[in-house]
């Protein structure tokens, strides 16, 4: 397996980019590129030559989250003023403004059948899971308080227990979420129950993905510069992997399911063989942090995979997956 | 057979007797010779006869008899017999005291020896025998002046007196003047060529002395034709086989000096080189043996040196020092100067170095150097006794110098390598390759802490490909092997730390777990490169291997505990830390680490005890210890929640006296330099604190293994106190990106409160963005950054020239405070993150307050603008109107020519269907008709469109007058810009009212965690002052919240690698004697 850059766009945003995602493609036109910045825009690129195809205002506070649904018709974009809002695609028309005050908002994945909008919640200790038809809150997933005195547990950096990222299952039934202690917490979501915690790291976890084919198999990206993969169901930590010299960002993992990159404060993308559970291959296109990578998903008649990367040097990169 | 016939006195008749056949007891002859009044010359000759017989008793008695008084009364003159009975008499004395041991018989022998040659002098002092024997005498005495004065009397008389001649050669020989010894030697023997063989040894010693080896083989061989059981010669030409250094020459010089020994079982020199030879071959029993007995037969002192020697050397390579040391001391006393015979010298240093006596020990090999200024050996051990005694760069010269005489010595290169090690280790560097190249030349595989010293420098200097090269080859083959190659293995035993599974695995599927001792110290620190590479699942794995073998290894767990710290597991390591503290309850370096995690923790009673521990550990000399202390105190004084001055004062005084402790241990440690630099910049000595950070900022540049962000902050602090905000954030910026990856949320605090200072709004709300998004759970930056905000919109509404646009963006920027601010107002009621609800409602009130100012704010210029755009409205109405009026003249007008033109054509095209009608009719067909129809249609449709076409065309103009009008719009309210002035309704009120808020928002900033990082890292800055007063006044209803946060990361004296951080140099030293034996 291999990464082989195709293009990069310098200043493809004002100022840092902090968040990307694709947009699958629907039979008008091909998968989009979306990506959301500091500079309080989101913009939607066509790929493969990255030409800006609309830039979205509306946001105050930098763009922390995109997310956009499976049949690719809508997205969400989130900011650090903790509105959400959801718009058309091909029309930027708004279609919502979510908020769920005192709860704010960071991480959001649409879930595998598009059914629902799942909301990382920082320091409410929740995940908010939003229907995507009336946009109405349909449940809230509450992470337990840990056994043990209470009151001691509330630190100064706020809760421990700080929601920062999500990640559904391929089958939609669980639902993962990372937080700034490391926990990993996982719930079952039709019955919008908690199952438990994987434990393993012990700084934030930015960045969460299921691997597509096995429902159970999970990864994750810390600040403590490791990849971990979890038995999500069995609660057991299968694998550890170092190699990042500084916090990792982001994770996600090839639609083969063969390999998973990463992307990291020590400004590189790392892509990981997970039959050999080791670094392949090390990009350094970035300048600065790397905070946001998607794989395009698959579907229609595109064959070729392809990485996208952003990062703090207000640029984008996209690679070729083989 | 010979007799001798003793005539009888006063007759014809002889007594014959039988010359083989003497009594044994010579009374009888005595007795007759007596009687018989016999001629001296016959007792002369009977008395050789029994000295012949070996005996001396009989000998002695008659010479004695014959040198008695009366006869000398009786024979009185005869006086040649009685010089030669004297003489005989002399010279047997001379012979007892030359051979004897005991020193006081000897002298008794030289004593009586002198008597008889002097009464001999008193008969005839010219008789030239006379002077031979006390040359001799003299000789044996080792009074070689006075002996030479003596011969050369005897051979001023007669030149070719050969005992003289021979025994002037003597002393010639003793002073080493040996081309005049060869000279005489040889003259007596052409005076007298028949003379006994030792003629010929004397040759052949001076032949071999001059060098002449053939010549003197010759000679020697000679002598032991004429007398082959002439010991000497053996023993000579033994020598000579011996020195040809070749197998087949050693062998039959053993075999010589074998037979000497046989010969005569008491010669030293054999015994010697007998003893010599079996110490080479291990047969120490033989060398003591043959020794010993050296030392009893013999009394020449370099001979006797010699023994002693071999004996020393013998007891020194059984490891018997003491012993050793006796004996080399008493051949180095048999020695009279170092040049003759220097080995013991070096052997007697070689002890003392081993004995640890290292003063004497340089003396001796100094002396060694005297005598062979180039000797590699002696100059590497005169390197390392002075780098032991401290004098490190002469240490280094000589180790220069013995790589310079040797270059192909790996061993020197090596030496002189860890030397430099302390001072220059690119230098180091160097001259360990070349000793690895030179051990891999000579075919020898480099030694295994060769290769570690190499792969530690080249760690140091960030090769690390080459590093972990070098160590792998260090390595070798092994168990290890398995790990380092595998990830698929370590990613999946990473998971605990403790975990020996994995190695009990292995070890019951057949492996052999094993670590060879040499080879540990590479192993950890190949790990600990792993580790730099971010490979630290691997470097666990080796260090619990390490542990697996050796669980007293208590590096290794703090490296353990080190990555579970990196990895924010506190508890784990702790866990770890209290592990290796089972191994040593005294380990300094763990009971810092653990001190340090207590910290972490927030235990901070119990890391103060443990941090005492540690340094009661090590008696305080442990630096870390009292550094970490010192940073304990600093912090316990800047993080008083009450801010008692008292108490801040005596933490500080106390943090600076630890501080200042270490560096007078250590004047160049880092840290506590950059600790001391923090305690005066706290008590606003900034000048002094700025030198103190930029020494240290660019003395920790260079190594791989210090890291110290935290003197850039302290130095972009202390910009910062003297207002030189620019250089500031410079300065922290460049600290993000060099040593945080750019993730450090605190510093881009610091950063943005830079910016707040500097009023530079904008850049602050971003850099707070940016640390909010790093740090989501710290919502103190969100409060901060609502403060900003506000800040950034009262200033601007403070402004007395300000647009529309301005003052709209001010307004947004409002809302964003306001709804930052209720959503940490809305968070409060969770808890969870401890701010003031009331004073985050005061918030909420005056940002409301501001957004309804400045929505009047906003009113005013949005009416200003509105009139404007009404005035621009109507001029562009008007001159729309104009437009339109003017078109539609146009219009008309074009219509009116085009209806004339269509008129003209209608006119025509009725000339021409008239004319065509007349044709028709002409011709008058019924098709005809039918055309004509579709042919008034189409001119109907053609007309249509063209009407269509116009008022598009119409439509364009209109909206491109549009835009214009916008344009010029955008251009009058630029201008508008400046008559703003006019707008001032309600800003007195406003600006009143501004004030008001400011001296409230200032309060409320000194609540705000911004005004508080100032409070704590310039409390004295000048331009701060008084905004600091209203922070401490504040502060104690202020929330302390962002006291924490302001911890100034001074705390840092905190050697991050001190967590068990080693770099084994190992030092072998080999003083065994086997090594430079050799060169003897």
């Amino acid at each position: 397996m291999k990464l082989g850059g195709i293009k990069s766009v310098e200043n493809a945003h004002d100022d840092s980019v902090w968040a990307v995602t694709w947009v699958p493609a629907t039979q008008t036109r091909p998968p989009l590129l979306l990506t959301g910045s500091i500079d309080e825009t989101v913009r939607i690129w066509r790929s493969d030559e990255l030409v800006l195809e609309r830039t979205n205002t509306g946001h105050s506070l930098g763009v922390v989250s995109v997310a956009a649904h499976p049949l690719g018709s809508i997205a969400a974009s989130s900011s650090i003023d903790s509105f959400v809002r959801v718009f058309d695609i091909d029309s930027n028309a708004t279609i919502a403004t979510l908020e769920a005050p005192p709860s704010e908002v960071w991480q959001m994945r649409f879930d595998p059948k598009g059914a629902i909008l799942a909301v990382a919640g920082g320091g409410s200790a929740s995940v908010k899971l939003w229907d995507t038809s009336t946009w109405e809150i349909v449940a809230t997933l509450s992470i337990p308080w840990p056994e043990g005195p209470g009151p001691k547990s509330t630190d100064k950096s706020g809760s421990k227990k700080f929601v920062l990222s999500v990640a559904w299952s391929p089958d939609g039934k669980r639902l993962a979420c990372g937080s700034m202690d490391g926990t990993i917490s996982v719930f079952d979501v039709p019955r919008a129950k908690f199952l438990h915690h994987l434990e393993g790291h012990f700084m934030p976890v930015r960045s969460l993905v299921y691997s597509p084919f096995d429902p159970r198999l999970l990864f994750s990206a810390s600040d403590d510069a490791h990849v971990h993969m979890y038995d999500a169901d069995g609660k057991g930590l299968i694998g550890s992997m170092s190699g990042h010299s500084s916090w990792v960002l982001s994770v996600d993992v090839s639609p083969d399911g063969a390999a998973i990159a990463t992307g990291s404060s020590d400004k590189t993308v790392k892509l990981w063989d997970l039959s050999m559970r080791a670094a392949v291959q090390t990009m350094t296109n970035h300048s600065d942090q790397v905070w946001g990578l998607a794989f395009r998903p698959p579907g229609g008649d595109l064959r070729s995979g392809r990485l996208a990367s952003v990062s703090d040097d207000k640029s984008i990169s996209l690679y070729d997956y083989s | 057979m010979a007799c001798v016939y003793i005539p009888v006195q006063n007759s014809e008749e002889e007594v014959r007797v039988a010359l083989d056949q003497l009594p044994r007891d010579a009374s009888d002859i005595l007795d007759i010779l007596k009687a018989e009044q016999a001629p001296l010359d016959l007792w002369l000759m009977i008395a050789r006869e029994y000295f012949k017989q070996g005996k001396l008793e009989q000998f002695r008695q008659i010479l004695e008899e014959g040198s008695s008084p009366e006869i000398d009364d009786y024979y009185a003159d005869v006086r040649y017999e009685r010089i030669a009975i004297l003489n005989a008499l002399g010279a047997y004395y001379s012979y007892l005291g030359k051979i004897e041991t005991k020193q006081r018989e000897k002298e008794e022998h030289f004593i009586l020896a002198t008597q008889y040659y002097n009464k001999a002098s008193r008969i005839d002092m010219h008789e030239p025998s006379t002077w031979v024997g006390k040359g001799q005498l003299l000789l044996a005495k080792g009074e070689v002046e006075q002996a030479s004065a003596a011969f050369k009397i005897v051979l001023d008389g007669d030149r070719d007196n050969v005992p003289a001649l021979l025994g002037q050669a003597c002393v010639e020989f003793n002073r080493g003047r040996f081309s005049d010894s060869l000279e005489l030697y040889k003259r007596a023997l052409q005076v007298y060529p028949g003379c006994p063989a030792a003629v010929r040894l004397g040759i052949g010693l001076c032949r071999y002395k001059l060098g002449q080896f053939e010549k003197a083989r010759q000679a020697f061989e000679r002598v032991l034709q004429l007398d082959p059981e002439n010991v000497e010669a053996l023993v000579s030409l033994a020598i000579m086989d011996l020195r040809t250094n070749e197998a087949a020459g050693i062998r039959k010089g053993m075999l010589e000096m074998q037979r000497a020994f046989e010969i005569y079982p008491y010669c030293a020199m054999a015994l010697n080189y007998l003893a010599n030879h079996f110490f080479f071959t291990g047969q120490h029993f033989l060398v003591e043996q043959l020794t010993e007995t050296a030392l009893a037969v013999t009394n020449h002192g370099p001979t006797k040196a010699h023994s002693y020697y071999n004996l020393a050397r013998s007891y020194h390579s059984k490891g018997d020092y003491d012993k050793a040391g006796v004996y080399y001391m008493a051949s180095v006393k048999e020695v009279n100067k170092p040049h003759e015979f220097v080995f013991p010298y070096f052997g007697l240093g070689q002890v003392q170095l081993k004995l640890g006596d290292l003063k004497s020990a340089l003396s001796n090999f100094e002396k060694v150097l005297e005598v062979y200024p180039d000797n590699c050996e002696t100059l590497k051990v005169l390197g390392h006794i002075y780098v032991q005694l401290g004098q490190i760069d002469k240490g280094m010269e000589f180790m220069r110098k013995a790589t310079k005489i040797d270059p192909r010595d790996a061993q020197a290169f090596l030496e002189l390598g860890e030397l430099l090690i302390l001072s220059d280790t690119g230098a180091a560097l160097d001259a360990f390759k070349t000793a690895r190249i030179l051990f891999k030349k000579g075919g020898q595989e480099a030694p295994i802490e060769l290769l570690n010293n190499i792969g530690v420098l080249q760690f140091e200097r960030g090769e690390f490909e080459l590093a972990q090269q070098t160590f792998n080859e260090a390595l070798g083959d092994g168990i290890w092997v398995t790990f380092i190659g595998d990830e698929k293995k370590s990613s999946a035993s990473t998971i605990q730390f403790k975990d020996m599974k994995l190695f009990h695995d292995l070890e019951s599927n057949g492996h052999h777990v094993e670590v060879p001792w040499d080879k540990v110290t590479v192993l950890f620190n190949l790990a600990r490169l792993l580790e730099q590479l971010n490979k630290s699942g691997t470097a666990s794995i080796l260090y619990r291997l390490i542990l697996f073998k050796y669980p007293d290894y208590i590096d290794a767990y703090l490296r353990l505990a080190a990555i579970a710290k990196a990895q924010n597991n506190v508890l784990l390591s702790i866990e770890l830390v209290n592990d290796a503290l089972k191994v040593n309850d005294k380990c300094s370096n763990a009971l810092s680490m653990l001190g340090e995690l207590e910290l972490k923790n927030d235990d901070w009673v119990k890391a103060k005890e443990t941090l005492r521990a540690a340094s009661d550990a090590t008696d305080g000399k442990d630096s870390y210890a009292i550094l970490s202390l010192g940073n304990w105190n600093y912090f316990a004084a800047i993080r008083n929640e009450k801010r008692n001055p008292k108490l801040e004062a005596t933490h500080l005084e106390k943090s600076k006296e630890l501080y200042t402790k270490v560096l007078l241990q250590h004047p160049a440690n880092l840290y506590a330099a950059n600790g001391a630099g923090v305690v005066f910049a706290e008590k606003g000595h900034f000048d002094v604190s700025k030198d103190i950070f930029t020494q240290v900022q660019e003395a920790a540049s260079g190594s791989v293994f210090v890291q110290m962000p935290d003197v850039w902050i302290n130095l972009a602090h202390v910009y910062f106190a003297q207002g030189n905000f620019a250089l500031a954030v410079k300065m922290y910026q460049n600290c993000l990106r060099k040593f945080y990856y750019n993730t450090d949320s605190q510093i881009l605090l610091y950063l943005a409160r830079t910016h707040y200072e500097a009023e530079q709004w904008q850049d602050c709300i971003k850099t707070l963005l940016r640390a909010i998004h790093l740090a989501p759970s710290n919502y103190t930056l969100r409060f901060d950054a609502g403060v900003a905000m506000q800040k950034f919109s009262a200033s601007t509404l403070q402004k007395a020239k300000r647009t529309a646009d301005e003052v709209r963006s001010t307004v947004a920027e409002l809302q964003n405070a306001v709804r930052i601010f209720s959503q940490l107002s809305a968070a409060s009621n969770l808890h969870i993150h401890g701010f003031d609800e009331k004073k985050i409602d005061t918030h909420v009130g005056y940002c409301n307050h501001l957004l309804s100012a400045a929505k009047v704010h906003l009113e005013a210029a949005e009416r200003e603008e509105q009139q404007i755009r009404q005035r621009q409205e109507l001029a562009r109405q008007v001159a729309i109107a104009e437009e339109a009026r003017r078109k539609a003249e146009e219009q008309r007008k074009y219509q009116l020519e085009r209806r004339k033109q269509e008129d003209e054509l209608k006119r025509v095209q009725q000339q021409e269907e008239h004319f065509r009608r007349v044709k028709e009719q002409w011709k008058s067909t019924q098709g005809s008709k039918r055309r004509e129809r579709s042919d008034d249609e189409e001119g109907g449709t053609n007309e249509k469109r063209r009407r269509k076409g116009g008022k598009k065309r119409k439509k364009d103009k209109h909206s491109k007058s549009r835009y214009d009008t916008e344009e010029t719009e955008a251009d009058m309210m630029g201008e508008q810009e400046v008559e703003d002035e006019d707008v001032d309704y309600g800003e007195p009120k406003t600006q009143m009212n501004d004030d008001d808020a400011e001296e409230n928002a200032q309060g409320l900033l000194a609540a705000a965690g911004l005004e508080d990082s100032d409070a704590d890292d310039e409390p004295a800055a000048p331009s701060a002052a008084s905004r600091r007063r209203r922070a401490l006044s504040e502060s104690d209803d202020d929330e302390p919240l962002e006291r924490q946060s302001s911890p100034i990361r001074e705390n840092s004296a905190d050697l991050h690698e001190s967590d068990g951080e080693i770099r084994d140099r190992d030092k072998t030293y080999r003083d065994d004697a086997s090594d430079e034996e050799k060169q003897d």
